[in-house]
């Protein structure tokens, strides 16, 4: 009786469990299905949602990483100066309460700035700001000048390991090796903030690297700088922005919830702005199309029609150009470097002619028109079109023309073997072009090159590999060609890629060395106007278009998925988030499909 | 069994602690390093070797072995690389009761489910119902897990609009009251939780189904059905408790899903849970969160087949531990 008895007691669980998914299914029908909605979206009405891809990992601007982090720092904490990309230009602007370093474009007041104005001296190698004095941290505490010398100590100690260090690498002792941090960094009062430099440095870099975030240094002092990492005040930071952190479920949701004591700036009518972790794809678009979400960032092209199809609700727009797609040509011979640390030319990709043949058998616009269409554009080198001052015109792209590609490898030597491959001295012109793995837009270029290569008697085999270990390969110069991404800073500095000594630049995976490219760029950093350098880099373009260290391929607009109940939107190649604290939103009722 | 029991328990120590040392070795040898996240133009190439140094990846391996043993001997795994330096016991207590409420409601659905339509088809063995409900549960055990899921998204998010596509609230869910927010929860977790219950249950009734029909065939049912006993009694009372054997290793086999989470669930539906931390841990180089988490499914693998044997010695007396 008594196994009986278990038998149905083991099916009473499985009815009851059949009722209480029944009576789920119900509720979602019922209420779930519209009343659920409808609940939630009267919170919605003033809650901005944006999907994301992963979560953000300390919120503290001084070792926060990623660009969750940073996009959520920048609301929380305060900022010296208030920055606008002028479109016009291409030309970083920084704005003072009272002054500027150009004219704003959008003339609007940069409330958000800390510092009132500032003063560069007539040497360059110091620059004094005055703070404004009506700025409160979250617990009521005045933000001193105080606390950027606090917080610069932590943007260059060795033991925190910022990410950021390199902004101080023109302060007094620097150049030494560690920044003398008391002669660097001066604070006579409260309101007054004084940069000094070892070297003269243009206004704009200076404005640029000395306006890091800071935090209170009334919070963190007694933490010591090897535990700072593990600081639960990164999990719950104190700042002054207009925004603050209400809650946070760890790579599931965080919310922000506008800060109406902030005057830096006072928040706009968005109450609340929900991070949601969604780390698939298709369903972040998904949820775009369900009105669930507001923002998806980087939305795939081939998306587009379908998207705005079934929710016309939805926009896509773009932002660029920052980043682009290129093959890479090892220009020097790999194995040789690595044993003897000589560098010799690749036999493959080693001259100049042979990577302008390259160039000139992909077809480029195939790919844009095939996978970008409007949201691509031809790249030429890695100065890109939207920094309008430094931007090379006269550059004729190298067309698609695989008879003059043949011709030109041709005078190299690379001849037709019998099985119809290019030889040259018993080498087959044979390689495999590596790439990451998870890259939609890499996949699809990297099968019309190799069809292109293979129409001039060129064997290029496919390999993707896992992020990870493509990365340690690249960096440990592993790989002949392969195919991978830049994003560029809005600041020119091309050294780290391009620079002839290959100890120093440790991005020019390439090995590309022009004595003359190094010259343009130190000449170029040296001038105290930004656009007096304009001619050097032009030069620059003209030498790497010529030399085709690599065969650029794209520029690629960023496109993003928005729902048209957010107005007042300003996109901006500084990024999706540029000017949130203007948007408004308008009530979703009225926009629900 | 008691002896047994703690026998079995005294040497899965050495046994656990084997796999960890393994496994230290193995993701320290495999290429990737956790800092490399921090080698970009922009950043300055010190930044990844003080990384390495507070991590302390600079050490001989020999030295980091030691080092870590010390530390796991007195419970301190480490903290996560890749989230925030957070002590990597706290990651997986935040992810773990996610995984488990999702994970035993699919079981609970999986064994219910699976059990039944075992049975039927066995009984009404080479039926129309039969033929109906192979087909069926071959057809969706067949199906990738993740396809079916996006599939569900489509038809109940999308165009039905019944269920949410993902996540585990409604936004400001919270001024639902209690109530309101545990319906919430549930009307978030039915399209998961079906997804994986038809799965599983498919593969468990085609267990029950081949084991049942063993059993119907013996001696002893016959007996059972010539002494003139009532069907229902011969099918639950004699011949479902040899049936359910199998069943039972199958429940121990389970337990380490329980707690290691299903991953395309949880990138789908974006629920946190361990499955997600396991995988973006060995993605991220996260030496110490991969560790802990190698120790709890290999702990859990290792409880879950004692649990299996010893459940096999009380189902049946036959078994002597």
């Amino acid at each position: 009786m008594m196994k009986a008895d278990r038998v149905m007691r083991a099916y009473r669980g499985g009815a009851l469990y059949c009722c209480f998914l029944a009576l789920s299914l119900l509720l979602s029908s019922c209420t779930g299905g519209s009343g659920n909605r409808e609940r939630g979206s009267a919170a919605k009405d003033t809650t901005l949602v944006i999907a994301m891809l992963g979560d953000a990992d300390f919120l503290n601007p001084v070792i926060g990483a990623s660009v969750t982090s940073s996009n959520i720092s920048g609301l929380i904490y305060p900022s010296l100066l208030q920055s606008e990309f002028d479109t016009t230009t291409g030309l970083l602007n920084f704005l003072a309460l009272e002054k500027q370093l150009r004219p704003s474009i959008g003339g609007k007041k940069p409330e958000a700035a800390l510092a009132k104005t500032w003063k560069m001296s007539a040497d360059h190698k110091s620059i004094t700001y005055i703070l404004r004095a009506d700025a409160f941290w979250d617990d009521g505490k005045p933000i001193v000048s105080g606390d950027f010398s606090f917080t610069y100590r932590l943007y260059g100690n060795p033991l925190i390991a910022s990410p950021r260090q390199q902004y101080l690498a023109e302060l007094i002792g620097a150049d030494k090796g560690s920044v003398d941090f008391d002669r660097a960094i001066e604070t006579p009062d409260d309101t007054t903030l004084i940069f000094r430099f070892f070297k003269p440095v243009p206004e704009h870099l200076a404005l640029f690297h000395t306006s890091l975030t800071p935090i209170p240094a009334h919070l963190w002092k007694g933490i010591k700088p090897e535990d700072l990492r593990s600081s639960p005040l990164n999990q719950k930071p104190v700042g002054a922005g207009p925004y603050r952190l209400q809650s946070w479920g760890k790579q599931q949701e965080l919310v922000l919830a506008s800060n109406r004591r902030s005057n830096l700036p006072k928040p706009g009518n968005i109450a609340l702005i929900n991070w949601r972790i969604v780390p698939d794809y298709t369903v972040r678009l998904a949820q775009l199309q369900t009105n669930a979400v507001d923002i998806v960032e980087n939305i795939k092209p081939e998306d587009f029609p379908s998207l705005v199809k079934a929710n016309p609700e939805i926009e896509i727009k773009s932002v660029g150009l920052r980043v682009y797609d290129y093959v890479g040509w090892s220009n020097i011979d790999q194995a040789v470097y690595h044993k003897t640390g000589k560098t010799v030319p690749h036999p493959l990709f080693g001259s100049p002619e042979v990577r302008r043949a390259l160039t000139m058998a992909v077809d480029r616009e195939a790919i844009i028109d095939g996978y970008l269409k409007e949201y691509g554009t031809l790249c030429n080198t890695d100065i890109s079109p939207s920094l309008k001052w430094a931007y090379n015109r006269s550059i004729t792209p190298h067309s698609y023309d695989p008879a003059a590609a043949v011709s030109l490898l041709g005078k190299q030597g690379w001849k037709p073997g019998p099985d119809g491959i290019l030889q040259k001295n018993g080498r087959k012109f044979s390689f495999v072009l590596y790439t990451n793995s998870g890259n939609a837009r890499r996949n699809y270029a990297s099968v019309i090159i190799q069809q292109n290569l293979k129409a001039i008697g060129i064997d290029c085999r496919l390999d993707v590999q896992e992020s990870n270990v493509f990365f340690e390969n690249l960096q440990n110069r592993k790989l002949d060609a392969w195919m991978a991404g830049w994003s560029i800073g809005l600041e020119i500095d091309p050294l780290d890629v391009w620079g002839s000594d290959l100890k120093k630049s440790t991005f020019n995976f390439v090995g590309y060395r022009n004595p003359r490219i190094d010259e343009i760029c130190e000449l170029a950093k040296g001038k105290m106007v930004q656009t007096d350098a304009r001619p050097y880099w032009l030069e620059y373009q003209d030498i790497i278009h010529r030399d085709q260290p690599v065969t650029f391929l794209y520029w690629i607009r960023e496109t993003q998925g928005f729902s048209k109940r957010i107005g007042g939107e300003q996109l901006n190649i500084s990024g999706t988030f540029y000017n949130i604290d203007d948007w408004t939103l308008t009530p979703s009722a009225t926009h629900a499909p | 069994m008691l002896t047994y029991i703690l026998k079995r328990l005294l040497l899965s120590v050495p046994l656990i602690f084997g796999v960890l040392t393994l496994t230290f070795f193995i993701i320290r040898l495999a290429p990737g390093d956790p800092a490399a996240f921090f080698i970009q133009p922009g950043v300055s190439p010190n930044v990844t070797e003080q990384i390495r140094a507070q991590y302390g990846l600079n050490d001989p391996l020999p030295v980091q072995y030691v080092k870590w043993l010390g530390n796991v001997l007195q419970g301190d795994f480490g903290r996560s690389f890749s989230r925030a330096q957070q002590p990597v016991f706290e990651v997986i207590a935040e992810a773990l009761p996610i995984t488990v409420t999702i994970a035993a409601l699919t079981l609970v659905a999986n064994f219910t489910f699976g059990i039944i339509i075992g049975i039927i088809s066995a009984v009404r063995q080479n039926s129309f119902l039969d033929r109906f409900l192979t087909v069926t549960a071959l057809f969706f055990y067949s199906m990738p897990e993740f396809w079916f899921a996006l599939m569900m998204i489509i038809l109940f998010a999308l165009k039905l609009q019944w269920f949410p596509a993902s996540g585990l609230n409604e936004i400001g869910a919270e001024s639902f009251g209690p109530f309101g927010f545990f319906l919430d929860r549930i009307w978030h977790l039915v399209l998961p939780v079906t997804v994986l219950s038809i799965n599983g249950s498919a593969g468990i009734a085609r267990y029950v189904r081949g084991s049942m029909l063993e059993v119907i065939r013996q001696d002893y049912i016959r007996t059972a059905r010539a002494k003139g006993l009532p069907e229902k009694v011969v099918i639950f009372h004699h011949a479902l408790r040899n049936a359910l054997l199998p069943v039972i290793t199958l429940i121990g086999s389970s337990l380490p899903f329980i707690f290691s989470g299903a991953l395309f669930i949880e990138v789908i539906f974006a629920f946190p849970g361990m499955g997600r931390v396991t995988v973006e841990a060995i993605f991220a180089r996260d030496y110490p969160l991969i560790i802990a988490n190698t120790f709890i499914s290999g702990t859990l693998i290792v409880l879950g087949n004692l649990l299996a044997d010893v459940l096999y010695a009380v189902a049946d007396p036959r078994i002597r531990l």
